[in-house]
């Protein structure tokens, strides 16, 4: 019995040791969802009180700050409306939030409204269940003209205006000025250069890279980018087939690459936590210069202790640069859909919706009113980094716009993965790419 | 039941014999019928959640299936299937989860057996032993994947910084796609080696004592009681850990999620966490997967069922 007490005892604590370094290790990196999920709840208590209300349900994916300030949106607006109450609720990233919606619009149990990151909206633009927004549009006496135009391209499919821009983003380059500066080096503007300054930043110490010219998130984006500044597309005009195989884009743009990280000059990070890991670089002064959103800047410049400044993605034949981030769209099942408008143009059009939560969060100003208004002019001059995101948008172009875009997403990280990490042959994995991509599309 | 059985007695007791035999036939009927009323719950439980599914995924892997939209689902018979068998990650996907279930049903085995042997005997160092080595097995393999991942990490990571300190060549570990999948079944034996031994004791510790005094009086070495008694004597406990562990581990998939994603280009794809990147983009394909996926898994378990019942010696 005295030896079972003590082996007990003994396990007792062994585990409780475990147990409280696990759990500790696991809370840290949680801890801005775990936030953003629990502020959303209260809000769900108070549709029920209200007597003649009609509740709106809004799902999005924009967690921890962000994710605040978006409630605190919410907040205004059932502030401001005594006949609408909006319920936000946090379902996860991107790929979630699409997942639980696919689910939720086959039980009929879809919310009103949803955000929905643009490269899904055709997809479920496809499946009909979208509601078209031009008549109420055209209600509330607003016009798709409106709005930015490099950040309308998922919007409309078969002539329909089936979400609208929100939390939308692109990728820029972040650049450390004071390393760049201490080798007299100025920021890129071409492919040329960038290799240059790229690989003049390298420090190799006892046979290791301590510091990296370039680097960037494992995405489709960046590839996507290049494609497009070296005048290629990737879908084909005809949609049938990629539109960088055949004519060597695809080949210059992977070479490119993979000659910068074979000198030190790209760090191409692992697959996992890739966004993070490029992050902490990048402040860490590992990494001279970066590939990445411009939804990073706000955090970027708070931590950082080096001269920090954003530019245009350098260009090869001419700037561009794809969209990114997130969409709004009206369930075409909604059962409230005048109630969902209202909400949807209080996003687009009120300087307590949609105007405050861009000043708040760092994502680009969607509508001309927006970026024209005066807030966002003082912004720009206290922060001139936020204004040359906007200004690239002019270069914006998204040529990767298909419904089948999804599945063939998933092929083309296989093939970077096969490149970048296991330098297969670039010639004969993009070809497979492409056989692939073809199958898919005829489909 | 008390009271139906004493209303069927008073029944039989009337003097009426065309009553009579109405009732033994319903009687009769009854004990036929009992055996299945009585694992109706449970039956119809296992067809709602058990049998219902597999028909359905069967169902769906003919499909070109929209979830949201069933009108624009598309019946396209075997071409999901052709699909798979002539893809290549496939067979990839494929290739890595018979690596891995071979990697890790090999070294568990091996390894909790061995343990098991050495801490075999009852003791209070042994207790303690055997409870440090079960330890990993209660924790989430959330939390096992995370620390680990950081054990792992090439420049920062703690077993690289082991390894720099003692002289040895540094390794990429989940970084390159050559110790990638070798990574994750480390991570996985570490994780199933206590719980396997446990089993592994217990079955040690039920070989009656006097088989050993009797192998000890006639001078026999330690192999040869461990091949010649213990080993054939704790045969049902390891066919039953190989039936476990071999279906177990062709179906993994939280570690290859939080370590690898797959990744890097897919070293660690396996079939599970295949079925589960097609989710959102095509659920015929994943469903014709999962099919395919349980054939096999079938096909192997009758397979050692087949092949090693023979070896199994039951008491």
């Amino acid at each position: 019995m005295v030896k079972r007490t003590i082996s007990l005892a003994m396990t007792a604590t062994l585990l409780a040791g475990l147990l409280a370094a696990c759990s500790g290790n696991g809370g840290g990196s949680n801890a801005g969802n775990a936030n953003a999920e629990g502020s959303s709840a209260p809000t769900a208590s108070g549709s029920a009180s209200g007597g003649g209300k009609t509740t709106v349900q809004f799902w999005h994916s924009v967690g921890g700050k962000n994710g605040e300030y978006l409630d605190a949106l919410i907040k205004r607006f059932n502030a401001s409306h005594d006949d609408i109450q909006v319920v936000g609720t946090f379902q996860g990233s991107y790929d979630e939030t699409v997942t639980k919606l696919q689910q939720a619009v086959s039980a009929g149990t879809a919310p009103d409204v949803s955000m929905l990151e643009r490269a899904y909206v055709e997809l479920f633009a496809d499946s009909d269940v979208l509601e078209d927004l031009t008549p109420y549009l055209e209600k509330s006496k607003m016009s798709a003209d409106d709005f930015n135009a490099g950040l309308m391209g998922h919007s409309v499919f078969n002539d329909k205006l089936v979400s609208l821009p929100f939390n939308r983003s692109t990728p820029i380059l972040h650049v450390n000025k004071t390393l760049l500066s201490e080798k007299g080096l100025s920021v890129p503007k071409t492919w040329e250069e960038l290799k240059q300054t790229a690989n003049a930043m390298v420090v190799k110490t006892n046979g290791e890279y301590s510091r990296y010219g370039l680097t960037m998130p494992y995405d489709t984006w960046y590839p996507i980018a290049l494609i497009s500044q070296a005048d290629g597309k990737f879908f084909n005009d005809e949609h049938t087939s990629l539109g960088f195989i055949d004519n060597g884009i695809g080949d210059k743009v992977f070479q490119y690459l993979k000659d910068l990280q074979k000198t030190g000059a790209l760090y191409y990070p692992p697959a996992q936590d890739s966004g993070n890991i490029v992050n902490q670089m990048f402040v860490e002064g590992k990494v001279a210069m970066m590939f990445q959103s411009t939804g990073t800047i706000g955090s970027l410049s708070g931590t950082v202790g080096f001269d920090y400044t954003t530019a245009f993605l350098p260009q090869d034949k001419k700037y561009a640069s794809p969209t990114g981030g997130a969409n709004v769209a009206m369930l075409a099942g909604s059962k409230h859909k005048d109630a969902a408008w209202e909400f949807l143009r209080y996003l687009m059009e009120d300087p307590d919706g949609g105007l405050q939560f861009i000043l708040d969060s760092g994502y680009l100003p969607f509508t001309k009113k927006m970026a024209e208004s005066q807030q966002m002019q003082d912004l720009w001059a206290k922060e001139p980094n936020r204004k040359v995101a906007y200004d690239q948008l002019q270069y914006a172009i998204d040529t990767n716009k298909d419904v089948a875009w999804p599945e063939i997403m998933h092929e083309f990280f296989s093939a970077i993965e096969a490149i970048m990490y296991d330098s297969k042959d670039i010639q004969s994995t993009l070809g497979t790419f492409k056989k692939e991509t073809e199958r898919i599309l005829a489909e | 039941m008390a009271p139906l059985e004493a209303t069927e007695r008073m029944k039989e007791a009337s003097p009426e014999s065309g009553k009579r035999t109405r009732t033994v036939r319903r009687r009769r009927l009854w004990e036929g019928l009992r055996p299945y009323v009585m694992i109706a719950p449970a039956m119809a439980g296992i067809c709602l959640f058990v049998m219902y599914p597999v028909v359905y995924l069967i169902y769906l892997s003919f499909y070109k299936y929209n979830l949201m939209n069933k009108a624009k689902s598309k019946f396209i018979g075997l071409d999901n299937y052709h699909h798979i068998f002539t893809r290549g990650d496939f067979y990839k996907a494929l290739g890595n989860t018979a690596a891995y279930t071979v990697g890790v049903v090999v070294l568990t085995m091996a390894i909790s057996l061995l343990i098991a042997v050495w801490i075999g005997k009852k003791g209070r160092l042994n207790a303690a032993l055997q409870a440090g080595i079960f330890t990993p097995h209660i924790i989430s393999i959330v939390s096992v994947s995370l620390v680990w991942l950081w054990l792992m990490d090439p420049s920062l990571g703690f077993l690289n910084y082991v390894l720099k300190a003692l002289g040895l060549p540094a390794s990429q570990w989940l970084q390159s796609s050559r110790t990638a999948l070798l990574s994750v079944i480390l991570v996985s034996v570490w994780q199933g080696v206590g719980y396997y031994a446990l089993i592994m004791v217990a079955a040690i510790r039920s070989i009656p004592t006097p088989l050993f005094e009797a192998a000890a009086l006639d001078n026999a070495g330690k192999t040869r009681i461990f091949f010649r008694i213990t080993l054939p004597l704790i045969s049902p406990q390891l066919f039953f850990v190989l039936i476990i562990m071999t279906i177990g581990s062709f179906k993994v998939f939280d570690t290859v999620k939080i370590m690898t994603g797959g990744g890097p280009n897919d070293a660690t794809n396996t079939l599970v966490y295949y079925i589960y990147s097609f989710r959102t983009t095509n659920i015929g394909y994943a469903s014709a997967t999962g099919v395919v996926l349980m054939a096999i898994i079938a096909l192997l378990t009758l397979l050692y069922f087949r092949l090693l019942s023979k070896k199994v010696y039951y008491q």
